[in-house]
């Protein structure tokens, strides 16, 4: 029987709030334009910041869960790498052939309008940035910080499915990974959609004014929201026996 | 489980290759049936006086339709497999009824789009739905069967611990999501909008002004993925089929998941900054600057 004041399922709880803060900080981090972006409008991947996260951290949680079905007893700084790995190079993929898109598709060199030169290589954006748009393309500043938001999404994925298949399966030993899975898909898409209202559809990255404006009330909002999943996570383990 | 180094590559190499041909068809598709956030430019047309012969449904975002179009044919194929059908039987029956029962979404969500627009009297043509959504159809199965045929490998030869409906799920999420950021630049950011000049990004003034003459009479969206097949739709093709691959490459050549696995991955991240930047640095050079530095053009006078 599952118990909710267990200090165990306690921590349990706590680490899936924890994880579903990361995902939505990692969210911050990745740089999205949304509709604009996909016109040259505006800076970034021409997606949805719902659909970019979630499309990079469920390549973590394929990653992370296929490294835990493989070895049971794998420490679990492993299985979260497992997920950053996966996260990471889905993310740097799309960055790439979003990159040839912009660059030999579309024909517009990469501009951030957020800053006039890049933290990063120092190269000069504002005169890049052609007329009537708020830059465009993915320059080296917002692929790096999509790569971050990656890898914090990949190791928040990662984190759900570890604790909650170590919940399930001694209840539901077949199906565990399968609920688990399920689960932290949720728990991916709730934490992914906070931060859209934040965001308000664009945001270039951890250089972005936005960035610091928002992040503190998401992760907060995040964090709570996190909290009462991780308590059904457990309550439907109830269920199992 | 891990398979031995040879059958890992060929599995691998399979894989890769759907993976591809299931982005660039996921593409193409959205192409076809104008969907995502390029779309928002079609549904804008009519609002500026613009009316237009371009099938214009957006089911909902790109990953989300393409999950459910995923899932729904994997969960057709697992319930066939267990009646002992070929799984290559069961595959393509299975991506079939999935690309029937999204190509009757196609058609609600097409006719119920022109219809919020009458009173911007864009007509509803039915000739257009008639020879657009077999084509949708189309282009719907050749990537279902692709990402439910990634989804059985990974679950019978690679081990995965999900079972296939949710692997095509989440399969069916990151082509779409990789396909509305990729592919669609080229659709929205290009094709929309060939009378603006070549090398700038579309001025915000020129929102909604669509170009809707074609190489040969009115534009259709049959011409749309015609032109986006040369670009886009392998781009987003070579997007997919990279995540696929480099994602599992290190764990086939490292033999599971270990600290060398990772570090491999992590140089593959890395390269693939190196090469943004070659990129970047590259376009700079060569499209130039948009106007002058005012210190430098000071200097100068």
């Amino acid at each position: 029987m599952v118990s909710l004041l267990d200090p165990t399922m306690l921590t349990n709880i706590f680490l899936i709030a924890i994880s579903g803060t990361l995902i939505c900080i990692a969210v911050h981090f990745i740089p999205v334009g949304g509709a604009p972006a996909a016109m040259a409008q505006a800076t970034g991947i021409g997606t949805g910041t719902v659909e970019l996260a979630a499309g990079s951290g469920l390549v973590g949680l394929l990653t992370a869960s296929h490294m835990y079905a493989g070895e049971p007893n794998a420490p679990v700084s492993l299985v979260l790498a497992a997920g950053a790995m996966g996260s990471m190079i889905m993310m740097a993929s799309v960055g790439i052939a979003c990159g040839i898109m912009y660059a030999y598709g579309v024909g517009v060199p990469f501009a951030s309008a957020q800053v006039k030169r890049d933290p990063i290589t120092g190269a000069r954006q504002d005169l890049y940035v052609s007329k009537g748009t708020q830059g465009h393309g993915v320059p080296t500043v917002c692929f790096v910080s999509g790569l971050i938001g990656a890898a914090l999404g990949g190791i928040g994925g990662a984190l759900i499915y570890y604790v909650l298949v170590g919940i399930y399966t001694p209840l539901i030993t077949t199906s565990a990974a399968a609920v688990a899975g399920v689960f932290t898909v949720a728990v991916f898409y709730v934490n992914s959609v906070i931060p859209s209202y934040g965001v308000a559809g664009t945001i270039e990255g951890f250089h972005d004014p936005k960035f610091r404006r928002v992040l503190p009330k998401d992760a907060v909002t995040s964090f709570v929201v996190s909290l009462l999943s991780g308590i059904i996570a457990v309550m439907i383990a109830g269920g199992m026996v | 489980m891990v398979l031995d180094l040879t059958m890992g590559m060929a599995v691998l190499a399979l894989m890769g290759a759907l993976a591809t041909i299931a982005g660039c068809l996921e593409d193409l598709e959205t192409d076809v049936g104008s969907q995502s956030n390029a779309n928002s430019q079609v549904q804008l047309a009519p609002q500026m006086g613009f009316l237009h012969r371009i099938y214009n449904k957006a089911i909902s975002g790109e990953p989300v339709s393409y999950g459910f179009s995923a899932v729904t044919g994997a969960t057709v194929t697992t319930v066939l497999l267990n009646f002992r059908l070929y799984p290559l039987t069961a595959i393509t029956i299975g991506a079939f009824i999935a690309a029937i029962i999204y190509g009757v979404f196609s058609t609600t969500a097409h006719a119920g789009r022109i219809a919020s627009q009458s009173r911007f009297k864009q007509p509803l043509y039915m000739d257009m739905i008639r020879y657009t959504t077999p084509t949708i159809i189309a282009h719907n199965f050749i990537a279902n069967f692709c990402l439910i045929a990634i989804a059985y490998l990974q679950f019978t030869m690679l081990g995965f611990p999900f079972p296939i409906p949710f692997l095509a799920l989440i399969w069916g999420i990151t082509v779409g999501c990789i396909g509305s950021a990729v592919g669609d630049v080229h659709y929205g950011g290009e094709r929309q909008y060939q009378n603006r000049e070549f090398g700038v990004g579309l001025n915000t003034a020129l929102s909604g002004r669509i170009v809707r003459k074609g190489e040969s009479g009115l534009r259709s969206s049959i011409d749309n993925v015609w032109f986006c097949a040369k670009f886009g739709g392998p781009a987003t093709g070579i997007g997919f089929g990279l995540v696929v691959f480099l994602t599992f490459w290190p764990v086939i050549i490292f033999r599971g998941y270990t600290w060398n696995t990772m570090i491999a991955g992590f140089i593959i991240v890395v390269l693939m900054v190196l090469l943004n930047r070659l990129l970047e640095v590259n376009i700079k050079n060569t499209y130039g600057p948009y106007k002058e530095d005012k210190i430098e053009k000071e200097a100068r006078t």
